[in-house]
């Protein structure tokens, strides 16, 4: 959009009113696709890239063009490395075309120049894009722009293991009535440390293992700091409610301090932690739509409604409320010399994004679906898991905001949480070394009251 | 003399260029870059012009422009005589012009709207079209990446906005978004309470790791199997060199599967009734002893060669003497074989604890600095800090900040250390001046 | 030294031989287990195998998951290391025949400074390196690993080659010389073949510590295409979604096997260089 790029664009204009006119020309094309955190159950974020291309060559083939597409797919387990590899290979020139990545990278990426909007390639009014829910394209913009295009809508909900708290006196109408009770409010976390305790006390879970959160960082957390009330931006700019958080972080404490969750809960192995749930060692812990995908399918948990019953994450306090938070992973365009390339790899994730191909992560992977009418296609309407989830839990979903200083925030927010947890610091003087963190590394790009 | 001269310079030529390529002018990018606040948000190569919430709540907060900030942040199109004239040079046809035309004055508070609008002409433009042509007549500056300040203040004054110099200068100081000198890092390195956590684990770790292993039990190993049968003796020499040659992917590996809650720890007190548990993250004790001992069997690795090698070199007669005398094997230890080691220890101590301090493989593929941060080295911070973290924020200029203070002491020590081994006396003259 | 007899015959040999097998015991058990492992199945629970089986080397014939093919893995690793060797060998071998026989300009100088660079810890400036991979446009290609990596290796090497060099009688060049021979063709034919277990040890040395090397290429070459064994292995530990401790380590023996054989073969000459006190 500069005067260049202008000028660059104008001739790309002539070029395709050429192309158009004359004979048609075999194009081979190379798209690359890199995801994070993409396990065995996700593995449409890039295969849907590989059905979007074959349309894409028959739409072309129609028009009278030869477009050969090649897809070259790389998807990343964890997210350190994938993130490394992404920002290196951008700085060094030569990053993949499509990134599948989390909506909270749009704003450092979009500053860097790294990734270009979305919107500057896509008719947002036209059908599949206009059905995206609205709040998820909210999301995936920044400062006005749509950068990216949503790639699916999990929540992060509270789960409990149904025969352990039937053995503390629940009843199966009790538990079909908690998730009413979480949202209205009258179940908190508090209810939670005290239920957990109970457990421990009958000896249906060993000790630790009451309460069994998340054993390594993630967005999960920022839950509880909304559970207490926190907020994380104002106008723009980043909130550090010291309140809320010392509350959140205060939780932590209390849970080790009741022996319901273990001093070093964190960085335990994730397998661990993955297996010691499907084994229904756990009371009462936290996770990802997801997370369903995985007991089911990895982790052998045969009847998982008859075990667990899920809920939005419960208030802390009067002051917080029951919530959940979504965290979609997001298409995005990385910037190219040739235009045409972005373009190709913008109609290729608007045709990956249509209900049909787009139900086939939501449900594999048990991430949820990104528009109303995928819903109701068979497969999802059908899944009994997708329907519930999205209904309990997508109306009350809120998101980590796109600030390019949120991963400082967000870094020292871990610190201070495990310091306080495995009792390295006391809360108190936790959340001041996040203040002096917060003060010395972001100045007043971030509001602290 | 001469040839001599040019043939030398000419095979020294590609040690030197390495030398430089991979030495030189990276210590002097960590030294420029930690006066940096390159991050991923500001990548490497220098930034652009943009103007977007973050800069105009600089320009606001910062540079006292609100009402400023506040006109910017306004989207809008405008259909005018301007953009009109520029579709022409761009090639678009008359009859498409001429009905926006029609639509002369109208104005758009987003660009979606304005692309409605161009949507629903008779020519029925593709969406790459509609792009096109809305560009033309984007009057606001929000979200447009300049690349240079000449760009981005022409395009200010496009926009017709009355600004004074000072309004001029904000505005393209709070818009670019590439990296600016800074000494912050350092003060951040200063007032983060974690730095100082971080550093007291690097001088535990290096200490104990080179005292218990890297020299005194790579002493033990080379003292017992001296005094053993040769063949016995090159056994276990054999056996604690594997840590040392095993590829350390490999090596961690198999102290997890010693370690982890399947692994064979857990087995063996399983038999006992010990409930299995990951041993070695299940508290920062554990992960401490684990890392040492990882690190330490490598360390014992690297010392027990050297000390083999120096133990062959005392003459065999000073054993037999002593052992006429009737001293015990302690004795000999004592007054023959500790004396005569004090070069290969300071040799030893000094080359370890470098690769101590920066090495940092090992603890993250066993631990990577957990169970929360209690096993957290220099050099991994450094790592974690400028390359590779869960949120992807890669700061390099905060990163090469903490790298800068490994390589001051690193250059330090080893200056320090030509003095002490005094290694003038190997650059003897050529006898052939040719 | 190999014909040394026990120096001292007025002590049991045993205490200390029992003493060091205890302590060595963990290694012994950790080695034992990684080989017997690969190729047996173990009941939940029990250390004693109860089935003999091949299927945790099916990597061999098959892809496993969304992973590429571990021979091309394989050939990259072994590219990776010889190349480095090679390189590097042809350097040290020059530059420190340089720094002990001809006489440059700066000659001492380069000397210190490669004793502060063979001291100094090159991982500090991965940071630093990145960036000029970058600017030579190398990032993400195993020739840039190689480059660096040889460069790391390289202080080690020239010191070593230089000691050798110091050892070589001048009167073998001075007799070339007086022959006619020209400087470079005295080092070429008459001062290398001198020092030939010094390059034998050097390049064992750098193709062991190449083949081992983990953080250059996981950093510097993350891409698919410049993978090599070391980080393939660690991104198959590292994906908690394929925990199978008995297909690592059948993946840890194929990759270890080119360093025991080397290890078997030539410990004389390992023992020697490490023995010289290099920093590894």
């Amino acid at each position: 959009m500069t005067i260049l790029r202008g000028l660059m664009r104008a001739t790309a204009l002539v070029a395709v009113t050429a192309a158009l006119a004359g004979p048609a020309l075999a194009k081979d094309v190379t798209i690359s696709v890199w995801a994070g955190g993409t396990g065995p159950n996700d593995v449409y974020r890039v295969d849907a890239i590989d059905i979007a291309a074959d349309i894409l060559e028959r739409e072309a083939a129609i028009r009278g063009e030869e477009l050969n597409i090649t897809v070259e797919k790389t998807t990343y387990p964890g997210w350190p490395d994938f993130k490394q590899a992404l920002t290196l290979s951008a700085e060094a020139g030569n990053p993949p075309n499509i990134v599948v990545s989390g909506h909270e990278d749009i704003a450092p990426w979009a500053q860097s120049g790294l990734i270009v909007p979305v919107e500057d390639y896509v008719d947002l009014d036209a059908w599949p894009l206009s059905a995206i829910y609205p709040n998820l394209m909210q999301i995936a913009s920044y400062s006005g722009s749509v950068y990216g295009i949503p790639q699916d809508a999990e929540s992060r909900p509270f789960f409990f293991w149904r025969p352990s708290m039937l053995a503390i006196g629940y009843t199966d109408a009790d538990l079909d009535a908690l998730p009413q009770k979480i949202q209205d409010g009258t179940y908190t976390l508090a209810n939670v440390l005290e239920d957990a305790k109970k457990m421990q006390d009958a000896g249906v879970v060993q000790p630790g293992y009451g309460f069994y959160p998340r054993p390594s960082n993630g967005p999960d957390y920022w839950q509880f700091y909304r559970s207490f009330g926190g907020t994380l931006e104002e106008n723009g700019k980043l909130v550090f409610d010291k309140a809320a958080m010392t509350k959140f972080y205060q939780f932590f404490v209390d849970a080790v301090a009741a022996g319901v969750t273990k001093k070093n809960h964190i960085g335990m192995d994730d397998a661990t932690w993955w297996a010691d749930i499907g084994a229904g060692k756990a009371g009462i812990w936290h996770g990802g739509t997801w997370h369903y995908a995985r007991y089911v399918n990895q982790e052998g948990m045969k009847d998982f409604f008859g075990n667990v019953q899920f809920s939005l994450i419960p208030a802390g306090d009067a002051e917080g409320k029951a919530n959940t938070l979504t965290h979609p992973l997001v298409y995005l365009l990385t910037d190219n010399k040739d235009k045409d390339l972005i373009q190709i790899a913008a109609d290729l994730i608007t045709i990956a994004s249509e209900p049909q191909i787009n139900v086939l992560h939501a449900i594999k992977s048990a991430h949820l679906g990104i528009s109303e009418e995928e819903t109701t296609l068979a497969l999802y309407s059908d899944n009994r898991w997708a329907s519930e989830a999205s209904q309990r839990l997508l109306p009350y979903a809120t998101a980590m905001p796109n600030n390019a200083n949120f991963g400082v925030y967000w870094d020292a927010m871990w610190a201070g949480l495990q310091a306080s947890w495995t009792g390295t610091k006391t809360v108190d003087q936790a959340i001041a070394d996040v203040e002096t963190t917060l003060k010395s590394g972001l100045g007043d790009a971030i509001i602290i009251r | 003399m001469n040839s001599s001269r040019s043939l030398g310079l000419m095979l020294l030529t590609p040690a030197i260029v390495l030398v430089v390529l991979f030495f030189l002018v990276p210590v002097a990018l960590t030294a420029v870059f930690s006066f940096t606040n390159m991050s991923t948000a500001t990548g490497i190569t220098g930034g652009a012009y943009q103007i977007g919430p973050s800069s105009l709540q600089r320009l606001g907060d910062k540079y006292g422009f609100p009402e400023l900030a506040e006109r910017l942040s306004q989207p809008s199109y405008v259909i005018d005589e301007r953009g009109l004239v520029a579709l022409d040079a761009a090639g678009v046809d008359a009859s498409t012009i001429t009905e926006m035309r029609t639509h002369l004055g109208e104005v758009f508070p987003t660009r979606r709207e304005a692309e409605r609008m161009i949507k629903g002409l008779s020519a029925r433009p593709s969406t790459r079209e509609v792009k096109q042509i809305s560009e033309q007549f984007n009057r606001s500056l929000l979200d447009t990446r300049y690349e240079s300040e000449g760009d981005l203040l022409a395009g200010l004054d496009a926009l017709g906005v009355e600004v004074t110099p000072a309004e001029r200068d904000a505005v393209a100081a709070s818009s670019y978004s590439g990296w600016t000198w800074t000494t912050d890092n350092f003060r951040r390195m200063v007032s983060t309470p974690d730095t100082l956590r971080t550093l007291i684990n690097t001088v535990f770790y290096v200490a104990i790791v080179l005292v218990l292993f890297n020299t005194g039990y790579a002493m033990f190993l080379a003292i017992t199997t001296y005094y053993m049968p040769e063949t016995t003796g090159g056994i276990f020499r054999s056996i604690w060199l594997l840590p040392r040659i095993t590829p350390p992917v490999i090596y961690v590996l198999m102290w997890k599967w010693l370690a982890w809650d399947t692994g064979f720890i857990s087995m063996f007190l399983g038999q006992f009734g010990v409930a299995p548990k990951n041993w070695m993250l299940d508290s920062s004790t554990n992960a401490w002893v684990f890392v040492i001992l990882i690190n330490g069997f490598v360390g014992a690795s690297m010392g027990m060669p050297v000390f083999s090698s120096a133990l062959r070199a005392i003459p065999k007669s000073q054993f037999y003497a002593s052992e006429v005398d009737g001293a015990s094997r302690w004795q000999q230890i004592r007054y023959i074989i500790l004396p005569q080691m004090r070069w290969p220890i300071l040799f030893v101590t000094c080359y370890q604890t470098l690769s101590l301090l920066a090495s940092f493989d090992l603890i993250l593929l066993s631990t990577e600095g957990g169970p929360g941060g209690a096993t957290e080295v220099w050099s991994l911070m450094t790592y974690h800090t400028a390359l590779n973290n869960y949120a992807g924020n890669l700061e390099y200029g905060y990163g090469t900040a903490l790298s800068l203070v490994l390589v001051v002491i690193g250059v330090t020590l080893s200056l320090i250390y030509l003095r002490v081994f005094n290694y003038n006396a190997l650059v003897a003259k050529p006898l052939i001046e040719q | 030294m190999a014909t040394q007899t026990q120096v001292s015959a007025n002590f049991k040999s045993w205490p200390v031989i029992l003493a060091l097998a205890i302590v060595s015991l963990p290694l012994i058990v950790m080695y034992l287990y990684f080989f017997i492992d690969t190729i047996t199945d173990s009941a939940p629970g029990s250390l004693i195998p109860n089935a003999i089986t091949f299927r945790h080397w099916d990597f061999l014939w098959q892809a496993r998951g969304n992973r590429p093919s571990i021979w091309p893995v394989a050939l990259n690793t072994l590219v990776f290391a010889t190349t480095v060797t090679i390189i590097v060998l042809l350097v040290s071998s020059t530059a420190g025949y340089v720094l002990s026989r001809l006489n440059v300009p700066g000659r001492g100088f380069f000397l210190a400074g490669v004793m502060v660079l063979h001291a100094f810890p090159s991982v500090t400036l991965i940071v630093a390196i990145f960036l000029v991979l970058q600017m030579v446009g190398l990032y993400n290609s195993l020739y840039g690993v190689i480059l660096v990596k040889a460069a790391l290796e390289m202080p080690l090497g020239i010191w070593l080659m230089k000691g050798f060099y110091d050892t070589v009688p001048w009167e073998i060049e001075m007799a070339g010389i007086a022959d006619g021979a020209s400087r470079f063709t005295v080092f070429r034919r008459l001062v290398l073949p001198q020092v030939r277990p010094a390059l034998m040890a050097l390049g064992l040395f750098a193709f062991l510590s190449s083949w081992s090397e983990y953080i250059l290429p996981q950093v510097l070459a993350p891409g698919a295409k410049a993978q090599v064994l070391s980080v393939y292995l660690a991104s198959l530990i590292a994906d908690d979604n394929n925990f199978d401790l008995s297909l690592f380590k059948a993946v840890g023996v194929f990759y270890i096997i080119p360093v025991l054989i080397l290890f078997l073969f030539f410990q004389k000459h390992l023992m020697n260089i490490y023995g010289g006190g290099s920093k590894g």
